[in-house]
């Protein structure tokens, strides 16, 4: 048992030994390339200085900001065009319209607008995360067992009641799965518009950690987004199951 | 009529070699022996059932016959040569047609694939697909996908596929199981005449104790825990059978009182 | 019924024509001010002009070659390794779960380390843009591989079929649904890193258009840009679910 669990972990290993006495070897120069050894100095060294900490939470703030906004707003328009096909029907021109506009695509716009900051990363990252909530939430408003709306009109349960005591608890399962989704697109569009032109956080450092030719800190902070994105993942994932069970990943297709 | 009387010759002659033959067979999985020691002939020509209560390793001595499966100790023997893998001159028709045929080729596209196989030239493929499929009652569905079809129509697909293959033995499991009592008789009957034309060896598992004597030249009972033979019973009933007259027939009522006393000691 | 889908569809559109009604109106009353938000009538003239004086296209261009080069590469590759990983257990014991691991991996995060190694270049494009969109590719056909119905494959072997034929004739077509789901994201990849890389690199294409256009805050040629973007990525996943229709037709028939 113990040997097939190592199994996955033994092409990992040994990529890095073999990259690792490869470098070592040769004595490798590059700009671009750094033995594990160094990397894990690096990383060390940004822990220790605390600027990766602080890059990891500005990015993160810019994450967790736009994906709150963009999470409300995409959840009241999925609930919306869920509950009322009429308004749905109306909407769809417009919302095809708009969503396939790429996230990036806007980041001129909110730069002139909004200038460099918090502020016009959160709101690309949050034009971002409104699709796949919206749509994952209106499947799951749609999908609500009818025999519950049923038992709601019977109750004769007001339109807000009705959202928030049947709606919402029925389709929580499917919506939660929509917001872990949108979480891992939340960081990866902070990351990217941080590296494209934001002088703050993650991307940021990575960037500079490139323009000066210090490719063992800019594999550091490669390594250190990825297990950002990887713990970010796990936690949402954990917190399903926890919340909801098994069942609830079998949503997850998309 | 003919063929019906050569048939009945070829299944009445003890004398022929077998065709495919178990010796000594044994079969064990993850440290279960499911089949064990099975010591089984079956002629050329002959039609030959396997029942037994569920769990008795019927279907698993099918896919021994088919050389899915390898046998742990003995030998499963086609012609004389040891099956040491499947081979194209025996086909296989699965219980489960809906997961053996393939969902994104149409009824045509199903039958071409056993064509293909067979290394049939392109313009040959289609005047034999429109053959078989006209074969099994299926003309004017080529162009089908399997999803479109019902169970019945599938099942025909897939012996139409299996005939393909120009089988010199056909494996049947269960393939009637899941169907309705109406179309399962049809089927039964397309079957028998379907294999009195190929003269192809068959042998057929089924849990259904009347099936297996309607169809069968010999009817094999199968022992559970492990798989073993418990009953062997030739059925010498004429040819062609009649659903009607062959199930009221005094032999068929006999065979079928055997049968059902051997499965219900089984049980206990 | 089909009528009613229609006036259904007229007023959709009729909704969508009062959106862009009450930006015009916006731009008009400068509530917001023209620097940032220029009305349709400017945006709309300036696409025009963009396109008669030939800018437009050659960056609209531009961006469509990045874009489908990358993701063509990617789609090769995706599906060549993804088929030779799905289709060996040893491979997917040992290799998938390190793919796994690394999914939620920001790929942007890569463009530092491509322009470490190769500068601010085409060819440094080519190879984010590929990289990026060759994950859900590769990942959706090995799972695709996968799940193929083992039944199937027992067919497969008492026919006889070679490797090849098996791989070619049961294990792409069974995966082809999970594929094509696979290739369609990635469409969406490339798009944006293309247009990242555009902004980074300088290279011809919208992604540069934008930039230029917000930092001279001529914003009708930016808002310009960007529907092009926006109608970019519609067109190539409208394509996509046209292809995605006529391939899996046969699934259609399945529900």
């Amino acid at each position: 048992m113990t040997l097939d669990r190592a199994k996955p972990l033994m092409l990992p290993i040994g990529a890095l030994l073999a990259f690792e006495g490869w470098a070592r070897a040769t004595h490798l120069q590059s700009d671009s390339l750094a033995p594990p050894s160094e990397i894990v100095a690096a990383l060390a060294g940004a822990l220790a200085d605390h600027s990766i900490l602080a890059a990891t939470r500005d990015t993160l703030f810019a994450t967790f900001a736009g994906l709150a906004i963009g999470s409300f707003i995409g959840l009241a328009l999925g609930i919306a065009f869920g509950i009322s096909d009429t308004l749905d029907r109306l909407m769809e021109v417009t919302v095809e319209a708009v969503r396939p506009v790429p996230s990036i695509a806007l980041l001129p716009i909110a730069l002139i607008a909004l200038g460099f900051g918090y502020r016009m990363e959160i709101v690309i990252v949050a034009f971002a995360c409104i699709w796949p909530i919206l749509i994952l939430s209106r499947a799951a408003v749609r999908s609500v067992e009818p025999r519950l709306m049923e038992v709601s009109r019977v109750l004769r349960l007001p339109a807000a009641q009705r959202v928030l005591k049947i709606i919402i608890p029925a389709a929580l399962p499917r919506i939660f799965v929509a917001f872990r989704l949108s979480a891992g697109i939340a960081l990866i569009v902070a990351v990217t518009v941080e590296i494209a032109i934001n002088p703050l956080g993650l991307g940021a450092g990575i960037m500079l950690a490139q323009q000066a030719l210090r490719p063992d800190l800019m594999l550091a902070y490669l390594v250190w987004i990825g297990a950002i994105g990887y713990a970010l993942n796990m936690l949402l994932t954990v917190a399903q199951r926890r919340l909801f069970g098994r069942a609830a990943l079998s949503g997850d297709s998309l | 009529m003919a063929i019906a009387a050569k048939r009945q010759e070829a299944s009445v002659s003890p004398l022929a070699a077998p065709q495919l033959a178990f010796a000594d067979a044994t079969l064990a999985l993850g440290g279960k022996t499911i089949i064990e020691n099975l010591n089984l002939g079956v002629r050329p020509g002959e039609f030959l059932c396997i029942v037994g209560a569920s769990g008795c390793g019927k279907t698993t001595a099918l896919r021994l016959a088919a050389g899915l499966y390898q046998p742990t100790s003995g030998a499963v023997t086609f012609d004389g040569q040891p099956m040491l893998q499947p081979r194209r001159e025996i086909a296989i028709v699965f219980q489960d047609y809906g997961k053996a045929l393939l969902p994104w080729r149409t009824a045509a596209g199903n039958v071409s694939l056993a064509l293909e196989a067979g290394g049939i030239s392109v313009t040959e493929r289609p005047a034999r697909i429109d053959a078989l499929l006209r074969k099994v009652g299926l003309p004017g569905h080529a162009e089908k996908y399997p999803a479109e079809m019902s169970g019945g129509m599938q099942q025909r697909l897939q012996i139409a596929r299996c005939l393909a293959q120009e089988p010199k033995a056909l494996l049947m499991d269960e393939p009637f199981g899941a169907l309705d009592a109406m179309t399962r008789q049809g089927l039964q009957d397309e079957v028998l005449s379907l294999v009195a034309a190929s003269n192809a060896t068959v042998i057929f598992v089924t849990h259904d104790l009347d099936e297996a004597i309607y169809l069968g030249d010999r009817v094999v009972g199968l022992l559970p825990h492990p798989g073993r033979i418990g009953i062997e019973l030739a059925v010498n009933l004429p040819r062609p059978r009649d659903q009607l007259a062959t199930r009221e027939h005094p032999e068929f009522l006999r065979l079928r009182r055997q049968l059902f006393d051997f499965i219900k000691a089984t049980e206990q | 019924m089909k009528g009613g889908a229609i006036i259904w569809r007229v007023a959709s559109f009729a909704v969508a024509a009062g959106f862009i009604a009450l930006w015009q109106l916006v731009a008009n009353w400068k509530l917001v001010s023209p620097v940032f938000l220029p009305g349709p009538d400017r945006a709309w003239a300036s696409l025009l002009r963009g396109f008669s004086s030939g800018d437009l296209w050659s960056k609209l261009i531009g961006t469509l070659e990045h874009m489908a080069y990358g993701w063509l590469a990617a789609s090769i590759a995706g599906i060549a390794i993804g088929a030779m990983i799905g289709s060996s257990r040893p491979m997917r014991t040992y290799v998938a779960p390190s793919l796994e691991f690394l999914r939620p991996l920001p790929v942007s995060a890569i463009i530092p380390v491509a322009i470490a190694a190769f500068g601010l270049t085409q060819g440094m494009a080519l190879l984010v843009i590929a990289f990026g969109a060759i994950w859900p590719i590769m990942l959706a056909t090995i799972h695709g591989f996968a799940a193929v119905e083992p039944r199937l494959y027992e067919v497969a072997r008492s026919l006889q079929m070679s490797r090849l034929a098996v791989i070619f004739k049961i294990a792409l077509p069974s995966a082809s649904p999970d594929i094509l789901a696979g290739m369609r994201l990635s469409l969406t990849v490339a798009l944006i890193l293309s247009v990242v890389c555009e902004i980074l690199a300088g290279l011809d294409g919208l992604g540069h258009w934008v930039l230029l256009s917000a930092r001279a805050f001529r914003s009708a040629d930016l808002f310009a840009g960007v529907i092009l973007l926006g109608v970019t990525g519609y067109v190539t996943s409208v394509a996509m679910s046209l292809a995605e229709r006529r391939l899996l037709a046969w699934q259609a028939s399945q529900r």
